[in-house]
């Protein structure tokens, strides 16, 4: 069929008529929720987390009882409306346990990473700018870096009371070594940027340098860092309560109440399992935070890992 | 090459100096009176300066340094507290199921996380890629003992394809002996997959990316020997080297999965001792443990001069 055949009738615009406005004009989301629109999985570790500690700082609130209540007569109930994650073979509400374990866990957790970052930040900050105590302070670091991290908490543990803080000082004293020495490598690569020469060209005095150029650029890498150590020292702390060295029996910390219900394991599973799933889901939500973290602050990272 | 092993191996002098150091200075690092502490809250006056004494703590520290230093070189670690046995004595009964337990979930672990990662990288942004890296994030977020209970509870009481907990001796059979190891095996063997498993991706990926591998396409190589022959061999070093320093989540999670599943080994040993503030026990653990490490990883270090021609020093 050729054009001429067309009935000449026909209007042919001689501009096309604007589009129908099916897609709306593009704009990019920034800022944080952007961001984490972009990072599902980081959003997810994130709300996790502070559905975590809602759960550790509003426990009294959410239908709980006294964790620490003895009822003989209702001992080991399987979960229930009334119990409902069961009791305990001393008919405590393992339910209230669980959700006050979270405040142990926690605290735990947040203290160690908080804890080893500012020390191990200030003795990689030392040893990469003091060179003659560089040597002794690292061979000091690859010493205490030998000795598997649980061994050197237990060994710790044998010797003080258990108590919640001595497992924060146990656990602490256990990861320094792994944050100064990512510090001190961040320090002596940064010590040979030319901003850093410039600086000291200037006549800049060093304490100034180290707060002003160096301090700024560690924080990212021992942000990244922290996450992960608050991730290994709930482990830890529920692995030390577990075995027994780690906080005292009366207090419902999450290794303490699967050390308890250790010996019921095999006719009343519930106990060892809620515990282990609160602890194995704040541990996984602080991971894939540090992953997200780990990503956001260093790209190049990001696509390797 | 030799020159460098030797100086390798001269420099982990200096560090056992310092683990033993470390370990030993302990006792007086702690707050308190560790002599209180160890006796426990119903001991009296004359167990604290009993044991008091059997820790030397009453003789100056370099003194007691020196004789603690010269006796372990020896082969004396000292005597346990709560049975009076020699150290050494305990650590030899229960030697062997720790070390069937580590040598098992290295080569379990090995070789299931070292394919992962390969394959991994090979399907670089595919469904099987977020796979592995999702199972990696759960690796390291899960407990080695919810690991031990979640298996024991699925494998051995509700399916009773294996045996609950317990430890059946190398010379009793292999497959009693296996039997009674495998679930223990894939729980220890859990982060450790995961850390393998990641660092195999990331340096696969990156050496897949380079021109040799380009070539050996080019050449018309199979994908199975491009991957496993030219790329796996060059990401080596990286492997290797987590493979080691991980040995140290191992020996934490050995402590662990032995209390989970009843094997009575090290781990028992130092999980006992701590019930029973039994120090020089655990003392001579940590110490072992730690040379042990150590001494692991100056081995996979000069093993590198010997295998990795391009690593000269």
């Amino acid at each position: 069929m050729s054009a001429s055949s067309l009935p000449s009738t026909i209007h042919v615009p001689a501009i096309a008529a604007p589009l129908p406005d099916v897609l709306p004009p593009f704009k990019p989301r920034r800022g944080f929720i952007g961001y984490l629109r972009k990072n599902p999985i980081m959003a997810f570790g994130g709300f996790l987390l502070l559905a975590m500690l809602a759960t550790a700082i509003f426990a009294p609130y959410l239908w709980t009882v006294d964790p620490t209540a003895l009822a003989p007569a209702r001992r080991t109930r399987e979960p229930s409306a009334m119990y409902w994650f069961g009791s305990d073979m001393l008919g405590r509400d393992v339910y209230s346990r669980v959700l006050y374990g979270a405040r142990v866990s926690l605290l735990v957790g947040f203290s160690v990473a908080i804890l080893s970052s500012i020390i191990g930040l200030t003795i990689g900050l030392t040893s990469g700018f003091v060179r003659w105590a560089d040597a002794i302070v690292m061979r000091v670091m690859d010493g205490m870096m030998s000795i598997p991290p649980i061994l050197l908490a237990i060994a710790l543990m044998a010797l003080t009371r258990g108590s919640v803080q001595n497992v924060i000082i146990a656990i602490t004293i256990a990861e320094i070594p792994r944050v100064s020495r990512l510090v001190r490598g961040v320090v002596l690569s940064l010590r040979e940027q030319p901003y850093v020469d410039a600086a000291v060209a200037c006549g800049t005095r060093t304490p100034t340098i180290i707060w002003r150029h160096i301090l700024p650029n560690t924080l990212a890498p021992i942000t990244v860092q922290a996450t992960y150590i608050c991730a290994s020292a709930m482990i830890t702390e529920a692995i030390l309560s577990f075995i027994g060295a780690g906080t005292p029996p009366i207090i419902p910390s999450w290794g303490n109440i699967m050390a308890e219900g250790r010996a019921l394991w095999q006719v009343k599973p519930y106990i060892v399992f809620f515990p282990a799933v609160f602890l194995s889901m704040t541990v996984l939500a602080v991971n894939l935070l540090g992953d997200g973290l780990r990503d956001a602050l260093d790209p190049r990272m990001a696509k390797r890992l | 090459m030799f020159a460098y092993i030797i100086r390798r191996v001269l420099a982990t002098i200096p560090v056992m100096a310092v683990v033993a150091l470390f370990v030993f200075s302990l006792l007086y690092i702690a707050p308190g009176d560790p002599a209180a502490v160890i006796a426990g809250d119903q001991a009296t006056p004359a167990d604290v300066e009993r044991i008091r004494e059997s820790l030397g703590l009453d003789r100056p520290y370099l003194v007691r340094f020196g004789e603690w230093v010269w006796n372990i070189l020896n082969g004396d670690m000292g005597v346990s507290i709560f049975t009076n046995l020699p150290v050494t004595t305990m650590i030899k009964q229960r030697i062997e199921p720790t070390l069937s337990l580590m040598v098992l979930t290295l080569i379990l672990a090995v070789s299931i996380a070292v394919p992962m990662g390969v394959v991994a990288a090979w399907k670089h942004g595919t469904w099987i890629d977020r796979c592995v890296m999702g199972f990696a994030v759960l690796g390291f977020s899960v407990p080695v003992f919810v690991v031990g209970y979640v298996l024991a509870y699925i494998f051995a009481l509700e399916l009773d394809w294996l045996p609950v907990q317990g430890y059946t001796a190398f010379k009793e059979g292999f497959f009693p002996w296996l039997e009674n190891l495998v679930l223990p095996a894939i729980a220890l063997g859990g982060v450790y997959i995961a850390l393998i498993a990641r660092i195999t991706r990331a340096t696969m990926l990156e050496v897949l990316q380079q021109d040799y591998i380009r070539t050996a396409r080019a050449k018309g190589v199979g994908q199975r020997s491009i991957l496993f022959l030219h790329a796996l061999k060059n990401a080596a070093v990286p492997i290797v080297t987590v493979i080691g320093i991980g040995m140290a989540l191992l020996i934490g999670g050995a402590v662990v999965t032995e209390s989970v599943f009843a094997i009575p080994g090290l781990g028992r040993l130092t999980v006992d001792a701590i019930l029973r503030r039994d120090y020089p026990v655990i003392q001579g653990v940590v110490l072992l443990f730690s040379f042990v490490y150590v001494l692991v990883n100056l081995l996979i270090d000069v093993l590198y001069t010997l295998f990795d021609p391009r690593i000269r020093y």
